[in-house]
């Protein structure tokens, strides 16, 4: 909108007040940062729930409210869409990919690629995975700057200067454990907030009668027209967002795929991401986008109260403006999605940090203790908080931040997505193969982006050729079909890699990726959690000694992996540690620690410990 | 009269498409024995993946028939969904407890 949105100092002692919370608590939680694993990983401790809600916020980032809302007024309903076609992939990423990343222990996605590959493959994917976060970033500053910019007035990349550097002060000290502790908190604001806002809203315009009534037939339906209009129709947005979209954030966006090695063990990992989807992204949708619905009606019922300027992307500030009615709850409302911009940017900066040290420093300057690394890694961390705000100047040139964000995705995730899967998933794909698949995609892309009306309109389902930007969506799929055509044409003509090569690293092998990380055969007969009081034991080996009974009771064996925890699970696994087990005693109910474990796990000597058999 | 495209068209092609993405991920995992369903959680995730489908499914067949104003059949798709839901719910309860 052109005009200024007028507020008071309480309004932004507000916003800085649930600022400097947030800031307060994750840092509370960056004192759990000894080593770089506790930095990226978290040391591998979390509940599902725990994630799960941090995947919330991170999933749900500012772009979200601002996008959706702008295509929820201008298309209805099917702004959902988005959220609610990512369930395709659940097989291959629960039982897939999730596993091979847990457990391979790989620090980075490129570092999968360098044991699947080689070396040099790692390198095109470090520098795909690199661009596509830093993007993200970008498209997160952008987002932030379109948000604020109707409240301060400023110049929109004064604003994104000042977010970046609050965002980059508070990542480059927190840390993993600081992102998802954060996230947790701001999970819950950020669903809180949206349903708010659409309480608030069906109030405002009259009840949910009269706002379903209001709405066209076309405007309630779920799923947009097939293929027109070409800047939102069904099958592009099918292919940019459900495909390339869906399989980029949930397979190649390293910030998440740190979340899900922060579980626990894979089998929570799975809950995590099922009750995301199940649950959590359906309210999502709902949260995000219904600001636009609520605005649609707006214009409708009152059309004096709309601002009839009101530029797409300020959709969301202008009808929060509108329904709140108050500036407290006004300022709650934007702070919310101040913070979904945290959350999406810190993981993401965190996430930068942990490529670039493990993927390209870390094999360059080798054997530094850690601390050394840890230091790189927060200058990194501010680098690349720099680098995205700069970034912000290429998408600010597309007419919405949903256009640029398909465009986006269009382009970036192509080849790494299918790198991923047919590494995954096929067990001839070569090193040259894989190599096609970067390279001789790249060019083939390029080549469909320069002559779109010969190489994508094949694939264009009958959208209409729009010669400002052609095929924004649908030329994922042609991107897709040209980068797997690379790769499997170039698998058919070379060599399959030998079983050892492969060994662990496809879902074909994923019982030698089970042994490899235990460090002997898995034992998956059935247990049960049991309840035990812990007593210090002087030894300085990773195990942990349990009675014979309690024992079978889980199901374990000596050698097996064993997860301790506090008894109190809304601590969410915060004070626990991994172990194995020692040879068993006779004293029912008593577990004997070493000093190491104590100190990792943070047990209290009041309190029993949970412990239950991991493999 | 919204035509075919604007109504059911993207329904079919996202179910049609996407399903065939699900069955052949499933058909991978199964085959190599990634997914165990002998093993008691394992046989749980078996139904959460096919429930979550079904699921989809059924959230969308829901608004497009309500938005299209056919209310009974709106009905009987939330139907469809609420006994899917206890089904599912009872079998991950009977599953609980078990770690294997």
């Amino acid at each position: 909108m052109d005009t200024v949105i007028q507020t008071s100092n309480y309004f932004w002692v507000i916003i800085f007040g649930y600022f400097a919370l947030v800031l307060g608590f994750g840092s509370f939680f960056a004192r759990y940062n000894k080593t770089t694993q506790d930095f990226f990983f978290s040391g591998r401790r979390f509940s599902w729930w725990l994630v799960t809600m941090s995947i919330v916020a991170t999933g749900v980032g500012s772009h979200s409210f601002l996008k959706y809302s702008a295509k929820a007024y201008e298309h209805g309903f099917s702004s959902t869409m988005t959220y609610m076609n990512d369930w395709f992939f659940m097989p291959l990423f629960l039982f897939g990919w999730l596993p091979i990343v847990y457990y391979t222990r790989i620090r980075s996605i490129p570092d999968y690629f360098e044991r699947r590959f080689n070396p040099g493959v790692r390198v095109l994917a470090t520098i795909a995975i690199l661009g596509y976060m830093i993007g993200y970033i970008a498209i997160g500053f952008l987002t932030m700057g379109k948000t604020l910019q109707p409240l301060l007035g400023l110049d929109l990349y004064t604003i994104i200067f000042i977010v970046a550097i609050i965002s980059g002060v508070y990542i480059t000290f927190g840390g993993q454990t600081a992102v998802i502790f954060t996230d947790l908190a701001q999970g819950f604001i950020l669903i809180f907030a949206g349903v708010l806002v659409f309480i608030l809203g069906l109030n405002y315009v009259g009840g949910i009668s009269i706002f379903w009534n209001t709405l066209s037939t076309e405007f309630k339906l779920p799923l947009a027209h097939f293929n027109d209009p070409a800047n939102f129709n069904f099958v592009g947005i099918f292919w940019q967002d459900g495909i390339a979209g869906s399989v980029g954030f949930l397979f190649m966006n390293q910030g998440l795929i740190m979340r899900f090695m922060a579980c626990k063990s894979v089998h929570e990992g799975r809950k995590a991401a099922a009750f995301n989807v199940l649950i959590l992204l359906p309210i999502s949708t709902v949260v995000v986008s219904n600001a636009g619905w609520i605005g649609k009606v707006i214009s409708i019922v009152t059309p004096e109260a709309w601002n009839a300027s009101t530029k797409l992307d300020h959709v969301f500030t202008q009808v929060a403006y509108l329904i709140t009615g108050s500036e407290v709850v006004f300022a709650f409302v934007i702070a919310a999605v101040a913070a979904a911009l945290m959350s999406t940017v810190d993981t993401l900066i965190n996430a930068v940090a942990a490529v670039v040290i493990n993927d390209v420093y870390r094999p360059i300057v080798k054997d530094k203790d850690d601390k050394h690394y840890l230091k790189i890694a927060m200058i990194v961390s501010a680098g690349a908080t720099v680098l995205g705000a700069v970034s912000t100047i290429f998408f600010n040139n597309f007419p919405t931040l949903y256009e640029a964000h398909g465009f986006f995705h269009s382009t970036m995730t192509p080849p790494l997505v299918v790198a991923i899967f047919l590494g995954i998933f096929w067990k001839r794909y070569s090193t040259p193969a894989a190599i096609a698949t970067f390279l001789g995609g790249a060019v083939l892309m390029w080549i469909g982006s320069k002559y779109p009306q010969i190489f994508i309109s094949p694939f264009d389902h009958g959208i209409d050729f729009n010669p400002e930007r052609p095929y924004s969506y649908i030329r994922a799929l042609y991107n897709t079909f040209v980068c797997a055509g690379c790769g499997v044409v170039v698998g058919l003509m070379t060599t399959p890699p030998s079983t050892e090569k492969t060994d662990g690293l496809t879902v074909w092998s994923l019982d030698r990726a089970r042994a490899l990380f235990k460090g002997s055969a898995p034992n998956d007969r059935p247990g049960k959690p049991v309840y035990v009081k812990w007593v210090l034991k002087d030894h300085d080996t990773n195990e942990v000694f349990f009675s014979i009974n309690d024992m079978e009771v889980m199901g374990a064996d000596e050698g097996d992996m064993i997860y301790l925890s506090d008894e109190r699970k809304w601590l969410g696994g915060l004070k626990s540690v991994h172990a194995f087990y020692g040879k068993p005693h006779t004293e029912d109910g008593i577990v004997y620690l070493s000093k190491d474990h104590l100190d990792s796990g943070r047990f209290d000597e009041q309190r029993k410990l949970i412990g239950e058999k991991e493999l | 009269m919204l035509d075919f495209s604007r109504t059911w068209l993207p329904y079919i092609y996202l179910y049609g498409a996407g399903g065939v993405i699900f069955i052949i991920g499933m058909i991978i995992i199964l085959r190599a024995r990634s997914l165990k369903q002998e093993r008691v959680r394992h046989n749980s995730w078996m139904h959460i993946l096919i429930f979550g489908l079904l699921y989809y499914m059924s959230i969308h067949g829901f608004f497009t028939f309500l938005a299209l104003g056919q209310l009974l059949f709106a009905g009987l798709i939330a139907l469809v969904i609420i006994a899917l839901s206890v089904n599912l719910i009872m079998i991950l309860i009977k599953n609980s407890k078990v770690v294997a």
